[in-house]
């Protein structure tokens, strides 16, 4: 199933699924348009049916990324927001195994949970706060150093109707390791808002081993075993 | 209860094993949130597709925990509902959505009902280090039961507290919003409401 089909929407909607030709008002299909269309769209699950075969940029505004790991020896799961990061998805909800997707995130940008004063409790940092603390000091994030995570897609794996595993390159601390994520397909929605651009939701979550990118601070009193969920939202580009 | 079981195998994940888990260690006592190390979340569904996750900054927690007899333990819990944070990556109009949804009406109406409140009320264990704690949820001024599902993940000692004991927790429930008549946007976001608690509480003094 490597060519490419036309989508058509309940709405009268005609997406080009090649070359990025996504213009909703080039309904130049007459001759592309054989029954098999139809056949194909009726077998997709029910949420993949009225999707966009195109590229996708990520809702900034509705999308969560964190990685937590556990405290004191397991005792709490330390929970980390990364608030400064993007991605961009190529999607074919025909053919959703041949998906690309790249991920950039700046790890100067975080927010955790942390009331307490600590510039009190930490007189010897150079640091003003331990969000500055957990992003640029050399032996957390570095972010010096390292201004951008990234991953790359590589592979995918479906596992089920909305399911799969998402194979790629994680670049981190300077080091590029593969990881799997879990990933599942939410489902599409269209706001009024975004006019006819589709709007795409997944979950993904992963753990990774923290010491093989070399961050090996205060172990085993903080865990080696991050676990990285994501929830958001991805929009049709324009 | 998938959020839960994620959470739990993530902590499996964490532990060297689960037999590290005792209660023996922990003394009976009253115990304090340690609020360096202590998470909760308020997620909804959005549009269908997305998990929408709201971050209380601001909490407090007391325990009277009793190892030898956990579900004779009591908790209350204290939420700031004016603390908060999202991602939302305009800096001018995060404080628009921020403003909006701490004091607006339709939403946590944090100048009318500053407070959120949780009052245990009975506990019950479903295993050994897991249980049940029901009680009184008091949001947007309306009272009404809550059960959370507990699992207690361990104790220990870290030098700079000394003797005091630290234990840690992980809690979740899901509550319908419109239960308490937090209605707004029916059609885009869930009635149902993920709540989900990770931290650590110290001994008191």
């Amino acid at each position: 199933m490597k060519f490419n089909i036309f989508l058509s929407s309940a709405a009268g909607l005609v997406l080009a699924a090649c070359g990025g030709a996504n213009t909703p008002s080039a309904p130049t299909t007459e001759a592309e348009t054989p029954p098999p269309v139809a056949k194909t769209e009726n077998s997709l699950h029910e949420k993949l049916r009225d999707v966009a075969a195109a590229d996708y940029s990520l809702d900034k505004s509705h999308a969560f990324l964190t990685f937590s790991v556990g405290h004191s020896g397991g005792l709490s799961q330390y929970r980390v927001n990364f608030t400064d990061f993007d991605a961009d998805l190529d999607f074919d909800p025909t053919n959703p195994e041949a998906a690309a997707l790249l991920v950039t995130i700046n790890p100067a940008a975080v927010e955790t949970n942390y009331p307490g004063d600590y510039q009190g409790t930490h007189a010897d940092s150079p640091y003003e706060t331990w969000n500055e603390d957990l992003s640029q000091n050399p032996q957390w994030l570095n972010a010096g150093e390292f201004p951008e995570i990234t991953f790359t897609s590589t592979g995918i794996n479906r596992t089920g109707d909305l399911e799969g595993e998402v194979t790629g390159d994680l670049n981190f601390l300077g080091q590029t390791k593969p990881v799997t994520l879990d990933v599942t397909y939410n489902g599409t929605a269209n706001v009024p808002w975004l006019g006819e651009r589709d709007l795409i939701g997944f979950n993904a979550s992963t753990t990774i081993t923290r010491s093989e990118w070399g961050m090996g601070a205060f172990l085993p009193l903080i865990g080696d075993e991050v676990t990285v969920a994501f929830t958001g939202e991805f929009v049709q580009d324009e | 209860m998938r959020s839960l079981a994620l959470a739990v195998s993530a902590l499996a994940l964490t532990l060297p094993g689960a037999a590290q888990v005792s209660l023996s260690g922990a003394d009976e006592g009253t115990y304090s949130l340690e609020k360096n190390h202590a998470f909760l979340t308020w997620s909804v569904k959005h549009a269908g597709i997305s998990d929408y996750i709201v971050n209380f900054t601001e909490f407090d927690a007391t325990l009277n925990f009793d190892p030898e007899n956990p579900t004779a333990s009591t908790i209350s819990v204290l939420i700031n509902p004016l603390a908060i944070e999202t991602h939302y990556p305009d800096a001018e109009k995060k404080v628009e959505w921020h403003d909006k949804l701490t004091k607006g009406d339709k939403y946590f109406n944090a100048e009318e009902f500053p407070e959120i409140t949780f009052t245990s009320t009975s506990a019950e264990l479903t295993s050994e280090f897991a249980g049940t704690v029901t009680g009184d949820l008091t949001f947007l001024g309306v009272t009404k039961p809550v059960t959370l599902d507990v699992t207690y993940n361990g104790t220990t000692n870290v030098p700079w507290f000394g003797q005091r004991d630290l234990i840690g927790f992980n809690a979740s429930t899901t509550i319908d919003r419109t239960e308490w008549g937090l209605t707004a946007n029916g059609g885009a976001v869930s009635s149902e409401v993920q709540i989900e608690f990770s931290g650590e509480f110290l001994q008191d003094e």
